[in-house]
C-alpha cells in the first residue's frame, strides 16, 4: 500500500515528507484492532482451548501426543496427507503456470474472459462442485463412457473414491489459487528484459528458463506455499472423493471429535497439523523473505 | 442512515436470539430425508399440539454434545443419534434419563428402549443390487455378497464403525446368529481382508443410493429404507432380506437442557403411534411404536423390517456401546490400512 502511494506521489512529495509523512504513512494500529480482536477471539482462544484440550483429556500428560505420533495408522494418514497435499501442489503449478503465463500476455479482453471462468469455478458452491467431479469420474460416468466409445479402453477406469479422485478434484480446486497471484507476478516481468535477453541470442528454451521462470519463481512459491497449506487442511473433497485408505488428517480429525468423541486425541492432531503449516510457512519466509511474498515479486 | 439500519438489524437480531429461550426447543437430527419426514410427523404436530416451537439443527455430532454437556451450555434438547452412542453416553453422564411418568413405553419395542433412549426409528442392513447392471444376477446372501468369484465386481459397505458391517462378515463367514456376540474381530477382519479392494464405502444414505443407481457398486449392504426409495424412483433394485441385521436411531436428551420437561413431552408425541407411522411411512424406516403398523398401508407395511423377522439379526446394541471404542479403533485402523 504504502509503495503505490510513494509511486503516485511522486519524488517531489517524497522529498517534502517530513511534514507529509504521517498524513500518507499514518500509524496502522487503531485499524488493525478489529481484524485483531477478530483473530484473538475466534481463533486464538478457541486453538488454546483445543491445545490445552490435547495435553488434558483424558488425563494430564503427552499421552494424546504419544498415540497420535506412536502409532501406524496415524503415521499413515499424515503420510497420505502430505502425498495428497505434495501432488496437487506440484500439478497445480505445472497446469496453473502456463495458463498464469498466458493470462499475462494475452490480449486484455480474452484475458477477462479466461479471468470471469477461473473465479466463476472459485465462487461456485464448493460441494456442487466436487460432486459433480463424482459424476464425472465414476465408472459409469461420461469420461469412462467416452473412453470405451473412443475404444481406448476396454473397461471402466477407477477414478474416484481413491487417489486419483481427490488428486483430480483437490487439482482442479486449487488452480485459481496459484494462477491468480502467479499472473500478477509475471505480468510485472518487464518485457524488455525477455526482448534482450533474445537480442544477445537467447533462444525460447533460455528465455523461459533463465529468465522468465527464475522471475516468477517467487510467485510460484508464494501460490505453491498457498496450495499446499490448503490441501493439508482439506476436508469435503478427500471425504467425497477418496477411499480410505487415502484418509486425510482433518478427516481424521472430524471422525476422532464428531463420532468418536476424543476431543483430546483430535486437539492433538489439529495442533500437529498447525505446527506442521506454520513450520513451512517460516520456511518459506526465510528462503524468499516476507516483503517479496506480500509484493508478489517485486 | 447506514448506521441506523445497522442499529437496527443488531437490535432485531438480538431479539431474535432472546426469543429462542422462551417457548421453543431444538431438535437435532441427520438432515436430509431423514429429518424432513421426522418434522413433518414429529415436530410441526408437537407445535400444533403445545404451540411450542420446534427449531431444527443438524447433524448430530457426538463430540458438540460432549462439549456442550460439559460447558454446561447444552442448546439441543432432543436429539436423534445412533443406538450404540446412546447406550455408551447414558452410562457415561452425558445424557438425561427420560421420563417414562411422561413416555409411554409399554406400547414401545422393547429391544429399543434403555433408561437415557427410546428408538427413534429402526432399520435394517440388507443387501441389494441394481439388476440392470448385472443382468439379474443378485446377490441373496451376505456369502454371495462376499463372494468376489461369483459376484465380481465393487461393492459397497457403510463406512463407519457401528453395528452391521462387521456382523454381516462373520455371517457370511459362516457363523450362527446365535453365536454372533461376544464378536470374532479377527475373524471378521480376516473376512473382511478377501474383498477389500472391492469395497467402495458410502458414509451417507444418499451416497449410499447414488452408488447402486449409477452401478459404481452393483450391489452391497443398505438401510432398507434408502432401497426402498430408490425402487419408488425407478431404479431396478432388488432387495435380499436374509440375516436382514437390524439396528437403530434412539432419541437423547443431553444433560443439563433448559427444557427437560418439553424435551420428554417431545419424544412422547415422537413415539406415539400416529407420528411414528407416519415418519414410517415417508422415510421408508420401521416405527418402533408397536401400534403403529396398523395404520399403515398394506404397500409401506410390506416394506418394513418386522415383515421379514424369520431370519432377522439383532445387532446387540449394549455389546456395541461396551465396545464401541475399541472397535472404532480396530475398525479406522484396518480402513486406512
Amino acid at each position: 500500500m504504502a509503495q503505490t502511494v510513494y509511486s503516485a506521489a511522486g519524488s517531489d512529495i517524497a522529498q517534502s515528507a517530513p511534514q507529509v509523512k504521517p498524513k500518507r504513512q499514518p500509524n496502522g494500529f487503531p485499524a488493525v484492532v478489529p481484524a485483531l480482536v477478530l483473530i484473538v477471539l475466534f481463533f486464538v482462544v478457541p486453538i488454546t482451548a483445543l491445545l490445552v484440550r490435547s495435553v488434558l483429556d483424558p488425563k494430564p500428560g503427552l499421552g494424546n501426543y504419544a498415540q497420535l505420533l506412536g502409532s501406524w495408522t496415524y503415521a499413515r494418514v499424515f503420510a497420505n496427507t502430505f502425498e495428497v497435499a505434495a501432488l496437487v501442489t506440484i500439478l497445480s503449478v505445472a497446469i496453473g503456470f502456463p495458463v498464469a503465463w498466458m493470462l499475462a500476455i494475452m490480449p486484455r479482453r480474452w484475458g477477462a474472459v479466461i479471468f470471469a471462468i477461473l473465479l466463476l469455478s472459485m465462487w461456485t458452491n464448493l460441494l456442487a462442485r466436487t460432486y459433480a467431479w463424482m459424476v464425472l469420474l465414476q465408472r459409469t460416468g461420461p469420461i469412462n463412457k467416452l473412453l470405451i466409445y473412443l475404444g481406448l479402453i476396454d473397461h471402466p477406469l477407477a477414478m474416484v473414491n481413491d487417489l486419483t479422485g481427490v488428486t483430480i478434484g483437490m487439482t482442479y480446486i486449487m488452480l485459481p489459487f496459484i494462477i491468480l497471484p502467479l499472473q500478477g507476478v509475471i505480468k510485472n516481468i518487464d518485457p524488455a528484459i525477455l526482448q534482450a535477453a533474445a537480442l544477445c541470442g537467447a533462444n525460447r528454451w533460455k528465455c523461459l528458463t533463465r529468465i522468465l521462470i527464475p522471475l516468477a519463481l517467487p510467485g510460484v512459491a508464494a501460490g505453491a506455499l498457498m496450495v499446499f497449506v490448503m490441501s493439508l487442511g482439506y476436508f469435503v473433497t478427500p471425504a467425497l472423493l477418496g477411499g480410505t485408505s487415502n484418509m486425510m488428517l482433518a478427516e481424521l480429525i472430524a471422525q476422532l471429535v464428531q463420532s468418536l468423541v476424543n476431543w483430546g486425541l483430535g486437539g492433538a492432531a489439529a495442533f500437529v497439523l498447525l505446527i506442521v503449516t506454520l513450520a513451512i510457512y517460516a520456511l518459506q519466509l526465510r528462503l524468499f523473505g516476507a516483503g517479496r511474498l506480500s509484493h508478489g515479486g517485486q | 442512515m447506514r448506521k441506523m439500519i445497522v442499529a437496527a438489524a443488531f437490535a432485531a437480531a438480538l431479539a431474535l436470539t432472546g426469543a429462542a429461550s422462551a417457548e421453543e426447543i431444538v431438535f437435532t437430527s441427520w438432515g436430509g430425508t431423514t429429518q424432513d419426514a421426522q418434522k413433518a410427523a414429529w415436530a410441526d404436530a408437537f407445535t400444533k399440539k403445545t404451540g411450542v416451537k420446534v427449531l431444527e439443527d443438524g447433524p448430530t455430532d457426538y463430540g458438540k454434545i460432549k462439549a456442550m454437556v460439559e460447558s454446561g451450555n447444552v442448546s439441543w434438547d432432543v436429539v436423534d443419534a445412533e443406538g450404540d452412542y446412546a447406550v455408551q453416553a447414558g452410562g457415561n453422564g452425558m445424557l438425561e434419563k427420560l421420563d417414562f411418568n411422561v413416555i409411554d413405553k409399554s406400547k414401545l419395542d422393547p429391544r429399543f428402549v434403555t433408561p437415557y433412549s427410546v428408538g427413534s426409528f429402526y432399520y435394517s442392513f440388507v443387501i441389494a443390487c441394481n439388476a440392470d447392471a448385472v443382468n439379474g444376477k443378485c446377490p441373496k446372501t451376505w456369502a454371495d455378497l462376499f463372494d468376489t468369484k461369483k459376484f465380481p465386481g465393487k461393492r459397497t459397505f457403510y463406512k463407519w464403525s457401528a453395528p452391521g458391517v462387521i456382523e454381516a462378515a462373520l455371517l457370511a463367514d459362516g457363523v450362527k446368529p446365535k453365536d454372533l456376540y461376544p464378536l470374532d474381530l479377527d475373524r471378521a477382519f480376516k473376512k473382511l481382508d478377501t474383498i477389500k479392494n472391492d469395497i467402495v464405502w458410502w458414509g451417507t444414505g444418499a451416497q449410499s443410493q447414488q452408488l447402486l443407481a449409477s452401478q459404481e457398486a452393483p450391489y452391497g449392504s443398505f438401510w432398507n429404507g434408502r432401497v426402498d426409495l430408490l425402487k419408488r424412483s425407478g431404479v431396478n433394485a432388488v432387495m435380499s432380506w436374509d440375516q436382514n441385521i437390524t439396528a437403530a436411531d434412539e432419541l437423547v436428551v443431553p444433560k443439563g437442557t433448559k427444557h427437560r420437561d418439553l424435551a420428554m413431552k417431545f419424544i412422547a408425541l415422537a413415539t406415539s403411534a400416529k407420528p411414528q407411522a407416519e415418519m414410517a411411512a415417508a422415510a421408508g424406516y420401521a416405527p418402533i411404536n408397536k401400534d403403529s403398523a396398523a395404520l399403515m398401508d398394506k404397500s409401506a407395511r410390506a416394506m418394513l423390517p418386522e415383515e421379514h423377522t424369520a431370519t432377522q439379526v439383532n445387532a446387540d446394541m449394549n455389546y456395541w456401546a461396551a465396545h464401541r471404542d475399541e472397535i472404532a479403533k480396530r475398525w479406522y485402523a484396518w480402513q486406512t490400512k
